[in-house]
């Protein structure tokens, strides 16, 4: 049975809890290894770690308002071959989500694995959150507490505490900001400048937690899903209205430079050598000459949309929404609006959610007798 | 001059490819406009080389396999039906005529089932006229770049 507690810490200072308690985690054994977002550059940007000495938890911040890389990647990378070695990865929802689906993809293993999934405030660009630092005065912890506790109160009161910036696109569209399968939360909705942790509740008294529910919580987190609910249709309303030919989805990949920095960002596609790498999309200089002599004109690089089409049938099913791809783009193309409107229409009609559980298939994977 | 669609077929060998041979033994006539590429499941193709014949100018793609329960591969054919689901699903979503894409089953006995397949497929396609893609190039002529406010106008801005 799992239950809600608050980790003991000087008042109001949810950093300094929240490392605390992932201390715990080591010093007690139940994990060999962190995986977690550490501060680097004077607490510019953060990175994700992998952390064995608690006495390096110092720069962590589990509720990092930046989000490079998905970590289900990385965590693919750290499990791939069944290692000994048990690992905490402190993921936010949208990467433990693709993480199993990356599990289902036969991608990533679960055994050894400790999942601590964080509420997720949302995430700006690397860019904009180096700059707001800058601007900020105090130490680097006084600045990182203070961006947490901005972004708090904005979902409290959304119309009169504005953000510094803009989230990323993908988190202003993202409805599904909480942990949903974790061994352990930690929960910063609903509570009044505390974090919550979820846990077994065999944990409670080894990591010092004190039991404890957070008022308010669900209220806090349904107001939030049916705004960002409402950003979302809306966005892909317009989407869908725009792309009723092949133009308008054209346009929105116009200035494509096919660098394929989505896809080396994109947690889902994981093939080590992408197709489009081999020589059948790369070929010797001959086949362009014949491919323009047949056409007249031929766009360089080739094959834009080809790109996207395929990618979009081959991950879209998947496609957790995290965004990382159109953070990658360095045209800023609206990758996240394609792939989750494309992806929506196509997880409707096969009533399927990525990472929604473990035992549900992907529909690409598997298939009925009875459906033909 | 009359509108004549081209047609990429990908045909399994172990059924709609034989179909095939039996239709041209048994001298059943179809039209003159598929261009057939061999594949050794229905299952083995991949969308992507689906979409490349659609995005450089065909007009039609036809992929045959084998009648569920048949499969050489036991359920390959099955897997190539959700797989050509989700790329019709992709296509409707872009903009592309979905109906442009035919899965059809047909056993290496049907020889006449092939020759009224293409026929049926080939008058279809001359009543829609030409894919929306003849080449390339004249797509992004017409494209007017991107234009959409995203997230920026939404009610959480």
């Amino acid at each position: 049975m799992k239950v809600e507690a608050v980790p003991k810490a000087e008042e109001g200072n949810i950093l300094e809890a929240s490392r605390d308690f992932l201390g715990k985690l080591l010093r007690e054994g139940i994990v060999d290894y962190l995986l977690v977002p550490m501060e680097i550059s004077h607490g510019r940007t953060l990175v994700q770690t992998l952390v064995k000495e608690p006495a390096h938890l110092d720069k962590a911040n589990p509720f990092s308002p930046v989000m490079p890389v998905s970590s289900a990647a990385i965590v693919s990378q750290l499990t791939i071959d069944k290692p000994e070695e048990r690992l905490g990865a402190v993921l936010k929802p949208c990467e433990i989500r693709a993480l199993i689906e990356l599990v289902k993809l036969g991608q990533a293993r679960l055994e050894n694995l400790v999942i601590i999934g964080v509420d997720c405030l949302g995430t700006y660009e690397v860019e904009d959150y180096a700059r707001l630092i800058d601007e900020m005065k105090g130490t680097a912890e006084e600045k990182g507490m203070q961006v947490l506790a901005d972004m708090r109160q904005h979902i409290a009161e959304p119309d009169t505490k504005p953000l510094p910036v803009p989230l990323r696109s993908a988190c202003k569209m993202c409805n599904s900001f909480t942990p949903v399968l974790a061994d352990i939360t930690l929960g910063l909705f609903g509570g009044e400048n505390v974090i919550s942790v979820n846990l077994e509740s065999g944990l409670v008294e080894k990591l010092g937690v004190e039991v404890k529910e957070t008022a308010n919580r669900q209220k806090s987190i349904t107001q939030l899903v049916d705004s960002r609910t409402q950003t979302r249709e809306h966005v892909f309303a317009e989407f869908r209205e725009k792309t009723k030919t092949i133009v308008g989805f054209a346009d929105c990949l116009d200035t494509c430079i096919r660098c394929y920095a989505c896809s080396a960002a994109c947690p889902i596609c994981y093939c080590r050598v992408c197709f489009f790498r081999t020589d059948t999309f790369e070929p010797e200089s001959g086949r362009y000459y014949r491919w323009v002599d047949q056409e007249g004109a031929l766009r360089m690089p080739t094959e834009i949309l080809l790109y996207h089409l395929t990618r979009l049938n081959h991950v879209a099913l998947s496609c957790c929404g995290c965004g990382v791809c159109e953070s990658a783009c360095p045209r800023g193309l609206p990758l996240t609006t394609i792939f989750q409107a494309v992806g929506d229409g196509l997880q409707k009609a096969l009533n399927y959610v990525p990472g929604r559980s473990l035992e549900e298939e992907i529909p690409l994977a598997t298939f009925k007798e009875t459906e033909v | 001059m009359e509108f004549e669609p081209k047609i990429v077929a990908f045909l399994c060998n172990w059924c709609a490819y034989r179909g095939a041979d039996l239709a041209g033994t048994s001298r059943f006539h179809y039209p003159p406009n598929l261009r057939v590429i061999r594949l050794m499941c229905s299952s083995s193709i991949d969308v992507v080389y689906v979409l490349k014949a659609l995005l450089d100018g065909a007009d039609g793609v036809l992929i045959g396999g084998c009648h569920p329960g048949n499969c050489h591969y036991q359920n390959g054919n099955y897997k190539a039906m959700r797989r050509v689901q989700v790329l019709k699903d992709v296509l409707r979503q872009v903009g592309i005529d979905e109906d442009r894409v035919w899965l059809r089953w047909i056993d290496a006995s049907e020889g006449k089932l092939f020759s009224e397949t293409v026929d049926q497929m080939v008058s279809e396609l001359r009543a829609k006229g030409p894919g929306s893609m003849r080449t390339s190039w004249q797509l992004w002529q017409e494209t007017a770049g991107c234009q959409l406010s995203g997230t920026e106008s939404g009610p959480d801005k």
